[in-house]
């Protein structure tokens, strides 16, 4: 008779072992409910609730009684980079030695070691930077509008301005003059030549001259919006202007540039 | 609770037209230079510069008419005399500018001076100044001498107010000096008649004792063509002011009326039914080079030119019924209707080629609600907009030189008479009183 030995008939009792699990299961959902029951939640209020007892979930606002914040105004150029040095210089912070520190001596040195002389110290004025003299930098932090022939306008929501060049003080003596154009301009500028879907600033500029009948010449766009109604409206606005009158005859030149700039109206402002 | 519900919807619509007829005023103003932001002008009296007793008389005359002439511009918010600073404003070295920057005038311009009388002569100096420049105030300084008389004042308050607005208004000269012609039967029968653009100095040009219609005057002003039973036929005459009599003008044949001058002054439209049916026509000025531009069943009437193109011509055509307003080429060509309906007659041409005016009854027919309006129309985009209101029975309207100004006839007062008004319907006046005075046209001089 052969010997065999049947591995699968050796079962140790299941019971035990299944009956310790089950305890401790219940033990711990138990303990759990116990928690929840007693100290979970001390405001006893559900997730999301308002806990006024209206019931919602969420609330509301209308965002027309809430003061947001206008929308960003034009930013023509970045300010954050440009070509310019700027007028003031950032100087290195100098390398400081401690003069008071005195060197461990050497107890193999016969000589006794000397602290270093020190260098006579003689006041070098550090040569300026060449900074170029241009009358009319504005410096660092003093920035603003231009003064001078400088003007803005508003219509309807949109907005403009303007700079006379050329002439030298012709702004400041022909006040009158000025303002008169930018009248002109702004009551010839038809808004609903812009695309009324526009949710963002953007800046056209236009340059044109006067000559000396007040006619406009030389119209031109100078730096385009990228968006072509704004463009087309601004330059249509110069265009159906025939004249400005004629240059003030104190004025000796026989024409003055200008450059115009347009912000359409933004939906929602 | 029906009305409640309603209500947001009449205010909503309300609004709307609210908004509609805004943008509608807007688009006038900026099309004929009225401007929409107004220049604040103080125009204190100007001061007696010497003691003669007939100083104050004139020196009335002068106040005055400046004071209309720059009110009528229709681009000064005159400033109220009451928050003028007290004092006499002579010359620049009585002016404190704050004075009158500063509320209560709160003033943009001030317009000051003297009038004296000297040799028999009346002497006049005049300040233009930008209140809000401290450094260099002066816009215009005049000066100006003429025979003392009543007439010379008046003339020197024109000129000075025209400087003003020449230098204010964005190039467009003023029309204190325009002159308007109309046809008038206070003499007996309907002759041509001139007057100040005011209504002052109204004289009587022509004598032909029989009947005048629709008087134009040529572009420089020197002349005046017009329609006049002459020899028994309706031919076109034409005065001239320089020589003050009628120059000759030849005859055509037929029934001519309604002649118009083209921008230039080198041309006349004319309608003429030499062949039978009124057609238009063009000449020129010296009545010479006849050419026909339409040949379409129905009466044509009433052209006008396009003084800023000179190749346009709007005219008046029954072709399809009612009387209508079309556009054609000088040369005959390119025939557009634009109105739609009603009875539109007297198409005028702004000097900038922009606008049509026309006097028009839109809903025609007996029991018809609605009158003879004058209307304003965009020519490009064929919007229009009533400048006259329940007033009466209005017609032939004529742009002034300016664009700015339009004269009209109306019997509103219970007789034809000559009314003036800004292009936007605002400021309307009458300017005669005497007889029945109809068919105006403005000048340029």
């Amino acid at each position: 008779m052969a010997a065999s030995a049947d591995i699968f008939e050796e079962c140790d009792g299941w019971r035990g072992p299944l009956a310790i699990s089950a305890a401790l299961h219940a033990a711990l959902f138990g303990s759990m409910i116990f928690y929840a029951a007693f100290f979970a939640g001390g405001s006893r209020a559900s997730w999301g609730s308002s806990g006024d007892g209206t019931g919602g979930a969420m609330r509301a606002t209308l965002v027309n009684t809430i003061p947001l914040p206008a929308n960003p105004q034009a930013q023509p150029q970045n300010v954050l980079a440009n070509e310019s040095k700027g007028l003031s210089k950032s100087v290195p912070k100098p390398e400081e030695k401690d003069t008071k520190a005195i060197p461990i001596p050497d107890r193999n040195a016969k000589t006794k070691i000397k602290p270093p002389k020190q260098p006579p110290v003689t006041p070098t004025r550090e040569k300026p930077r060449e900074v170029a003299t241009v009358s009319n930098v504005v410096p660092f932090g003093q920035g603003g509008p231009v003064s001078g022939p400088y003007g803005v306008f508003s219509a309807a929501g949109a907005k403009g301005g303007f700079g006379f060049n050329g002439g030298g003080d012709f702004g400041t003596r022909f006040g009158w003059y000025v303002d008169a154009v930018r009248r002109k301009v702004s009551e010839n500028w038809m808004k609903y030549e812009i695309d009324p879907g526009l949710s963002t600033t953007r800046r056209v500029y236009i340059y044109f001259e006067i000559t000396r009948p007040g006619a406009p010449a030389n119209i031109r766009i100078e730096q385009s919006s990228g968006i072509p109604s704004l463009d087309q409206s601004a330059l249509r606005a110069l265009q159906r202007i025939d004249t400005f009158g004629p240059l003030p005859p104190e004025y000796s030149g026989n024409r003055v540039s200008v450059e115009f700039w347009f912000d359409p109206p933004v939906r929602g402002q | 609770m029906h009305l409640t519900t309603k209500k947001p919807a009449i205010v909503a619509v309300l609004l709307l037209l609210l908004a509609a007829s805004a943008t509608a005023q807007d688009w006038i103003r900026t099309g004929t230079g009225l401007g929409i932001e107004k220049v604040r002008l103080a125009v204190p009296d100007f001061v007696p510069a010497s003691a003669e007793p007939q100083a104050g008389e004139l020196l009335r005359t002068f106040n005055d008419t400046l004071w209309n002439d720059l009110q009528q511009a229709g681009i000064f918010d005159m400033v109220s005399k009451s928050f003028y600073p007290i004092g006499s404003f002579s010359a620049p070295a009585a002016i404190k500018l704050d004075a009158w920057g500063n509320p209560p005038p709160n003033a943009g311009m001030l317009a000051f001076g003297n009038l004296g009388i000297g040799g028999g002569r009346v002497l006049v100096q005049g300040w233009l100044f930008d209140v809000k420049n401290q450094q260099s105030p002066q816009v215009l300084g005049k000066q100006y001498s003429e025979t003392a008389s009543q007439q010379s004042a008046r003339i020197i308050a024109h000129r000075f107010a025209d400087e003003i607005i020449l230098r204010l208004g964005g190039g467009l000269a003023g029309i204190a000096e325009s002159r308007i012609y109309f046809v008038s039967t206070r003499s007996g029968q309907k002759e041509v008649w001139a007057m100040d653009y005011d209504g002052a100095n109204q004289q009587q040009l022509t004598h032909l004792r029989s009947i005048a219609l629709s008087p134009h005057a040529s572009p420089d002003g020197s002349r005046v063509a017009f329609a006049g039973i002459f020899h028994g036929d309706w031919n076109i005459l034409m005065y001239s002011n320089d020589l003050n009599r009628l120059v000759s003008f030849p005859t055509f044949g037929g029934m001519n009326l309604s002649p118009a001058w083209s921008g230039d002054g080198t041309k006349l439209a004319l309608s003429s039914s030499r062949t039978g049916d009124p057609e238009i026509y063009t000449c020129d000025a010296s009545g010479g080079n006849l050419k026909r531009l339409t040949a379409v069943k129905g009466p044509d009437v009433s052209p006008v030119w396009n003084p800023k193109t000179g190749v346009q011509i709007a005219f008046v055509s029954g072709r399809t019924g009612l009387p209508q307003i079309y556009v054609m080429d000088s040369d005959g060509s390119n025939v557009q209707r634009v109105t739609d309906t009603g009875y539109a007659v007297s198409p005028s041409w702004s000097p900038n080629g922009q606008f049509l005016l026309f006097s028009w009854i839109r809903r025609y027919g007996a029991g018809a609600p609605g009158g003879d309006d004058i209307y304003i129309m965009d020519v490009a985009s064929h919007q229009w907009v009533q400048l006259t209101h329940n007033s009466g029975r209005n017609d032939f309207p004529s742009w002034a030189p300016d664009g700015r100004h339009i004269v009209f006839q109306s019997n509103r007062s219970g007789s034809e008479q000559i009314w003036t008004m800004l292009a936007d319907g605002s400021q309307q006046r009458q300017l005669t009183t005497t007889g029945t005075n109809s068919q105006p046209n403005w000048g340029s001089r």
